[in-house]
């Protein structure tokens, strides 16, 4: 991953919205992947493999089950994309 | 041991409350009367309740017996070995019907329902199928939005098992709004009499002829706040408990019935004689004979280990390959049940082709297999098993689908949830991995265990040579269309 697109983030929460089946506008960073957003743990690994697809990010199956919010999947690609750069 | 014979020990009131649903089955039941007539006659219906059957999971304190999923395996597998309808409405009430208001209802909503459901005089269903939502259950229409004091839903249901006969009605619906949630997902107790509930025509089905299947449309329909069943924030928790109660109680079903067709099958074949002497004394007939016991000990296994669970995670992945296994198995042994009565099997009135019929929908309602299969590889990968105190031969077994499991955590990471098909070939491997560790756990007959992972062995095997590159599936489809 090298080029980053500037509008990951959106791109992000649109993926979010879909998995989750909401709006965009919905989907707030605090909220809770299974909790808030009605996902169960397996629908929450497919929602953050579909982010690794996205994104080309090579996430393991333990850091990918550590993510339980949306703004702790959007620090998760934040990390690998400064990762990535390094 | 046969696996016949076998059962796992049920001493005192619950082997009374067995042999006493047994009795009356083998006794009042008329299998091909029912599948006939379509329908369970009311005196039967009437019996079952009398037996307290469908208080059966109920608290004493509303009228019920207070027991546990393992007992209610135990009794719909009773019915089932004689008649699949009449076990699938009860396992149903039981299960999918009840178990969300036994285990999440207020107290003041069992006080009002649950005493009529534990006499009979009410029968419950549940709903979750619609037309446009089958297991992906993100995609459900049917909404329940505050309405004033109350609670207001509208919707359709589909395949309603028993919504001919229910009172009550255990749905599944889209909650948003409710309990802070961004989106959520509730279950809510409706009365099937109330106003805006529309019960449809009943379906006419390959199988359970006997069991009611209609629709349900819920146009409008009000109830008081407190008939919401749990806490909506976690209601697909809640759910899932619900969800592996009726996954167990089917795979219950499945070994009754299987247990009936393969004693059917054992009795023919010591009966029938063919090139001079009986089909139980020719060597391929034996290996279909003892395939067939060893499957069946392994059903059942599965579904003790499964209904003994007290944790929920535990019992959800027991009950996704109890479920799968059962079905799958239960349907390969009663077709080679009817495969060993020759051309007779094939008639209507040997009872076999009932059998068959009854059993070839477990592979589809309660999560369609290929649905929980791979659903299973996708727990095992997030989750690998524990493989501490395994028997021997069930540790190799349980090794070689860890193995597999790490192959694609290493390869692909968390990508490997977006490959259904790589799922469903490691999801095969569990379920028959949990049907080697229950079987094996069960069972120590050398002879009993080598066959049922060689039979494991074939089964991976297969799922192997399944495993086609996606770019030749794909020229395939194309060039087909």
């Amino acid at each position: 991953m090298t080029d980053v697109d500037p509008k990951w983030e959106v791109r992000m929460l649109e993926l979010i919205a879909e998995v989750s089946v909401l709006k965009v506008s919905q989907i707030r960073p605090e909220h809770r992947l299974r909790e808030d957003l009605g996902m169960d743990s397996v629908c929450s690994l497919e929602l953050i493999s579909m982010l690794a697809e996205e994104f080309d990010l090579d996430i393991t199956v333990e850091e990918a089950a550590g993510v339980a919010t949306v703004d702790g999947a959007i620090a998760m690609a934040r990390r690998h994309f400064a990762l990535a750069r390094s | 041991m046969s696996a016949l014979e076998w059962a796992a020990p049920a001493e005192g009131v619950d082997e009374a409350i067995v042999s006493s649903v047994r009795r009356f089955a083998q006794r009042e039941l008329d299998p091909l009367e029912i599948d006939e007539a379509a329908q369970i006659p009311t005196r039967v219906l009437a019996h079952l309740s009398a037996l307290g059957v469908f208080g059966l999971t109920v608290p004493e304190q509303h009228g019920g017996l207070g027991e546990g999923l393992r007992l209610a395996t135990r009794v719909v597998a009773a019915l089932a070995e004689v008649d699949r309808s009449v076990a699938t409405t009860v396992g149903l009430h039981l299960g999918l019907g009840t178990r969300a208001l036994v285990r999440y209802g207020s107290a003041q909503l069992q006080a009002e329902l649950l005493p009529s459901l534990a006499s009979g005089e009410w029968l419950a269903a549940f709903g979750t199928t619609e037309p446009g939502a089958g297991s992906d259950l993100s995609k459900l229409k049917t909404k329940v939005t505050a309405d004033g004091d109350g609670l207001r839903l509208d919707g359709e249901k589909a395949y309603v098992t028993n919504g001919g006969l229910a009172r009550l009605l255990t749905v599944t619906a889209a909650s948003a709004g409710e309990g802070g949630l961004a989106k959520g997902m509730a279950m809510v107790a409706v009365p099937m009499l109330g106003r805006g509930v529309v019960r449809l025509s009943e379906e006419k089905k390959l199988g359970l002829r006997g069991s009611s299947t209609t629709g349900c449309l819920l146009d409008g329909v009000k109830v008081p706040q407190h008939w919401m069943l749990g806490d909506p924030s976690t209601g697909k928790a809640q759910l899932d408990h619900t969800l592996a109660w009726g996954r167990t109680l089917l795979a219950a079903g499945c070994v009754g019935a299987t247990t009936s067709a393969l004693g059917r099958a054992r009795d023919h074949a010591a009966m029938r004689r063919q090139f001079g002497r009986p089909l139980e004394e020719q060597p391929v007939i034996q290996g279909q004979l003892a395939s067939a016991t060893v499957l069946l000990g392994a059903m059942r296994a599965l579904m003790e280990t499964a209904a003994a669970q007290a944790d929920d995670a535990a019992l959800h992945r027991w009950s996704v390959s109890a479920k799968v296994f059962c079905s799958e198995q239960g349907w390969a042994v009663t077709d080679t049940a009817l495969q060993l009565h020759g051309a007779m099997g094939y008639l209507e009135n040997s009872g076999l082709p009932m059998m068959l019929r009854d059993m070839r929908v477990t592979r589809i309602f309660e999560g369609a297999n290929d649905v929980l299969i791979t659903h299973a590889g996708a727990l095992e990968l997030q989750h690998p098993a524990a493989r501490d105190d395994l028997p021997s031969m069930a540790q190799q077994v349980a090794d070689a689908v860890a193995r597999r499991g790490q192959r694609l955590r290493e390869e692909l990471g968390v990508r490997a949830f977006r490959r259904p098909e790589l799922l469903h070939w490691l999801g095969l491997a569990v379920v028959w991995r949990d049907a080697v560790v229950a079987g094996c756990r069960h069972f120590d007959s050398g002879a009993w265990q080598r066959t049922l992972c060689r039979e494991a062995c074939a089964a991976r095997r297969s799922a192997d040579r399944r495993l086609h590159p996606a770019d030749d599936q794909a020229q395939i489809l194309a060039r087909s269309r």
